[in-house]
């Protein structure tokens, strides 16, 4: 069989895309980020309990009292856990893609409905859209789009739109081909007809799939999180990088209330603006009687609420305000409000260093978003320039295959901590192993496995390739390719039981201060030289900030200072990075103005 | 004020190269060999005329062609070949928008499944024609009301079309052909989905309508007796072409050919016949000299037996001007009902033989 080159082709068809239709995807991301952030905005802009009382009103109004009563809970519940922002950040984002989504696949679904031809070529590419997986088309969404919102929009509207277009396809042909044919004889129009006789008849099973278009973008939330959109995506990823079970459970259960709230909200609108539903609904409640739980107030009424809590939250939002941040002394405002984007993956010294960067910067005048990423994601967004820098680079051997992609589109500021180091650890309750040399003829104790990371990560190559072989382990044990998450979890799992493990690490690594763990020695030298923890920025930021790459470039941790940055952020937990960080620089008074050094000498001690 | 439709050698082919297979039709080719090629001929050569006022009943049975012919007469089917005639306007010539203009006003139609949009209510469903032609809310809603009482529906508007029963659904299907003031009323097998009972009064409602309104009324139907029943004209279609096209007496009486009788063998005869039909013409003159009852053509099957019944001689029949038009003997009935026409022969090898071995 010759191989067929399709790989080189969609990589040619994906350059000449970049090149040739630049502007068609500038005008979508346009579009998108217009429509989130003006949706974003208004989410944002209330008091979270004025909007959980706002959406417990239009509850109350579709579905009863017992409706509005849980929403308020739920929506407070979710305030409570401190993720009102990030909530509301998909919340956005799924509302746009669900928007966008209909805009496209109710047009799209009525065509293929009269037209047997095109639903025969929609089909399959509906069926790609919903299979292929959603990091193969991340990737390119955001060589497209760019990092942020519309790359998440853009992967939840490529897996949300199927529904949308087979539910729409399938009212309007589930409609009785008689009643078509008595608009006909009776001189309709075909437009008419479609809009007089179809729709509303398909619109139960329309609604049903705006409602799976929903459930279906929710559920690409998580995934979206990987491509810096934030939200309760970004705060899943952070908890699975972290391995922090609670965060990701608490993220998890928000995301299960907007999940549910916005199912029963569209099913209950799917009633309501259904002639049939309406009806059925109402001898429903006929039928029941008037009961205090399934009371609903009649829809004026119901608006009449939602108007006057939206002008008391905007009214709030006039008066109140948000706190302005402190701005910077004089003389230390060198940023003078420029926009610096910092982008990092949920690693530990990746975290600490970025949320200090953020502080310091801050404090000099700039004003600096913090995004997280995937790895993959977080190279892209750098090479395209969405993100000025970040921090958290191994090179040159752990991260050696993004450098070899991007590195001509990057420039590398230089290391801040080192050496790193790559090793095989065990728990320090496996007497009687310390080196690597120790492991021959233990394959038995250690079930002859080997408990690694994602096999595309530099040190699985290593480990595979060169140091198996170097100590002749290469028979004995097999490498489990996993991911960093489970690998740490079954780290958790077997050193909860005393069991025997032995897993791929690093250092630095938070796993060394939770876990007491041995480092098995490398007195053949296999693992190489360690990395450097390097700073690598956007092409050409030095050169338009000299000032902060300046700082970039002369930034350097010691280990004692990086591990006690992670252990106070550690403590203070999700969502308070910063404070931290705030906390850390009191008990370290110098660092900042070591780290970025202003003319003006009375500023060290800030 | 109602106009004549002409059907003028309609053809209708579905599947592949349609005009080829109307020229094969034309040249004597079967309707079997076209399927053998893929190509279904749903209507062959159908040509009729419906005068003003008239129900014409096209019977025939499943898959004889007669909803397509149907479908042809407003042009939700464009004929293969042929012609269709209404007002003086030539259908198959007309454009989509110009098509769509004369079914909302000049031809409306009637389901066989009712076709009531679920989403409106009776009125709504009723005023639906009024509403496709443009006629404003308050004029729609009082005409439509206008119908369904003529409909029997008055004081059921605000109903849903799923709480009424399957004869009530058909009065507002009725209801809202009727409002849009059609001159031309397709009927396509309206009530074959009702129950006997029902089916006879709504036979009758159209009937009292009808005498009233003085439609043009194409019905389509499977039951011959309904055929009988409601149409001044029946044509019956067998394989997509009509084999014959005349009065139920005709039909009845003098069917075209032995498909045609085997069809009739079923009917209830003495609810069709009259005396006009079964008369005997072959008259001495004097058959009415007495001052016994006397019967009119008109006179149905069933009075004339029992006027039989009542005379010692044949019934006379006398036309509106009191001429004498024909007689019917006792013999006429029974050989009507019993679809037998031959004079009563003699008996099998004589009388004699069988009173002595009686004795």
């Amino acid at each position: 069989m010759p191989r067929i080159p399709f790989g080189d082709w969609v990589n040619g068809a994906v350059d000449w895309l970049l090149h040739h239709m630049g502007w068609l995807f500038d005008l979508l991301k346009t579009v998108f980020t217009g429509t989130y952030d003006g949706i974003d905005a208004v989410l944002q802009a209330p008091e979270p309990l004025l909007l959980a009382g706002i959406l417990a009103v239009v509850a109350f109004w579709l579905r009863g009292t017992a409706a509005g009563v849980l929403t308020f809970a739920g929506f407070a519940f979710i305030d409570s856990l401190d993720l009102w922002e990030d909530a509301m950040v998909t919340l956005s984002l799924v509302l746009v893609a669900t928007l966008i989504a209909l805009v496209v696949s109710v047009p799209v679904g009525i065509w293929a409905a009269r037209s047997d031809r095109v639903s025969a070529v929609v089909r399959p590419v509906l069926d790609f859209m919903q299979t292929l997986p959603a990091m193969i088309y991340l990737i390119p969404a955001i060589l497209f789009f760019g990092t942020g919102a519309s790359a998440g929009i853009v992967a939840t509207l490529i897996f949300a739109l199927a529904p949308g277009v087979r539910m729409t396809e399938l009212g309007i042909r589930q409609v009785d081909a008689e009643l078509v044919e008595a608009a006909e004889a009776f001189g309709t129009a075909p437009r008419a007809t479609l809009l007089r006789v179809q729709l509303p008849l398909a619109l139960p099973t329309v609604m049903a799939g705006v409602n799976q278009v929903i459930m279906l973008g929710l559920s690409m939330a998580a995934i979206a999180g990987m491509v810096g959109t934030g939200g309760l995506g970004g705060d899943v990823n952070e908890a699975i990088g972290q391995l922090d079970v609670g965060l990701g459970s608490e993220a998890g259960v928000a995301i299960v209330i907007l999940a549910i709230y916005l199912d029963r909200m569209t099913g209950a609108l799917g009633t309501q603006v259904s002639p049939l539903g309406r009806r059925a609904a109402a001898r429903a409640r006929a039928a029941q009687g008037l009961r205090i739980w399934s009371y609903r107030p009649r829809p004026a009424v119901a608006l009449v609420g939602v108007v006057v809590l939206a002008l008391v939250a905007g009214g709030m939002g006039v008066f109140g305000g948000p706190a302005t941040p402190a701005t910077a002394a004089d003389g230390q405002d060198v940023g003078r409000g420029r926009k610096i984007t910092i982008g990092y993956i949920p690693w530990d010294e990746g975290v600490a260093s970025t949320f200090l960067w953020k502080e310091i910067l801050e404090r000099r005048g700039y004003q600096v978003e913090a995004r997280q990423f995937d790895a993959g994601p977080l190279y892209t967004s750098l090479a395209q320039g969405d993100v000025d820098f970040e921090t958290d680079s191994w090179l040159p051997t752990t991260h050696a295959e993004y450098w070899k992609k991007y590195g001509e589109q990057l420039d590398d500021l230089g290391s801040w901590y080192g050496p790193t180091s790559l090793e095989l650890s065990v728990p320090a309750y496996m007497k009687g192993v310390d080196s690597l040399e120790d492991l021959k003829g233990q394959a038995g104790r250690f079930g002859g496995r080997i408990t690694g990371i994602e096999s595309s990560a530099g040190m699985m190559g290593l480990l595979k390739s060169k140091v198996l072989k170097a100590y002749g382990l290469d028979g004995e044990y097999e490498v489990v390719d996993s991911s960093t998450p489970a690998m740490l979890a079954e780290l958790k799992r077997a050193y909860a039981r005393k069991q025997p493990i032995v897993v791929t690490l690093w250092s630095p690594h938070w796993a060394y201060s939770d876990y007491d763990l041995k480092k098995l020695k490398d007195p053949e030298g296999a693992w190489g030289k360690g990395d450097g923890v390097h700073t690598l920025s956007r092409k050409g930021f030095a050169k338009d900030d000299p000032v902060v790459g300046k700082w970039l470039k002369d930034f350097e941790l010691t280990e004692k200072q990086l591990t006690g940055l992670e252990a106070e952020i550690n403590k203070a937990g999700k969502g308070r990075q910063q404070d931290a960080v705030r906390a850390w620089l009191e008990k370290n008074p110098s660092v900042a103005g070591e780290l970025a050094p202003v003319e003006d000498s009375a500023a060290t001690t800030s | 004020m109602s106009s004549r439709l002409e059907a003028d050698h309609l053809y209708k082919v579905f599947g592949r190269r349609p005009e080829a297979a109307v020229e094969r039709l034309r040249q004597g080719a079967d309707r079997e060999e076209l399927r053998a090629d893929g190509t279904t001929a749903a209507v062959i050569d159908a040509s009729f005329t419906v005068e003003p006022g008239q129900i014409f009943v096209v019977m025939g049975l499943s898959g004889s062609g007669k909803s397509t012919l149907l479908r042809m007469l407003n042009g939700l089917l464009e004929p293969t070949a042929g012609h269709v005639r209404f007002d003086g306007q030539d259908l198959t010539a007309l454009g989509a928008r110009e098509l769509r203009e004369v079914r909302s006003k000049k031809i409306s139609m009637v389901f066989q499944h009712f076709a009531l949009f679920p989403h409106r209510s009776v009125l709504e469903n009723a005023a639906y024609g009024l509403e496709v032609q443009g006629v404003p809310a308050a004029e729609r809603r009082e005409r439509a009301a206008a119908a369904l009482e003529l409909a029997g529906l008055a004081g059921w508007e605000k109903s849903w079309p799923d709480e009424l029963s399957g004869g009530m659904q058909q009065r507002v299907g009725l209801a809202r052909a009727l409002a849009t003031d059609a001159g031309l009323l397709l009927m396509d097998e309206s009530f074959s989905a009702l129950d006997p009972l029902i089916r006879r009064d709504m036979q009758d409602q159209l009937l009292e309508l009808q005498k009233k309104l003085k439609k043009t009324i194409v019905f389509i139907t499977h039951d011959l007796n309904e055929a009988m029943r409601l149409g001044d004209r029946v044509a019956v279609m067998r394989d997509g072409r009509v084999v014959q096209n005349g009065t139920a007496e005709d039909i009845l009486v003098r069917p075209a050919d032995d498909y045609v009788a085997s069809f009739t063998q079923d009917v209830d005869r003495s609810r069709v016949l009259t005396a006009g039909a079964v008369m005997d013409t072959d008259l001495r003159g004097d058959e009415a000299d007495c001052a016994c009852e006397t019967a009119t053509p008109d006179t149905p099957f069933v009075d004339l037996c029992a006027m039989s019944a009542r005379l010692p001689h044949p019934v006379a029949v006398l036309d509106e001007k009191h001429a004498l038009v024909g007689v019917v003997p006792r013999q006429r009935l029974v050989g009507f009902l019993g679809d037998e026409r031959r004079t009563p022969g003699q008996c099998p090898g004589g009388r004699t033989k069988g009173v002595k071995a009686r004795a």
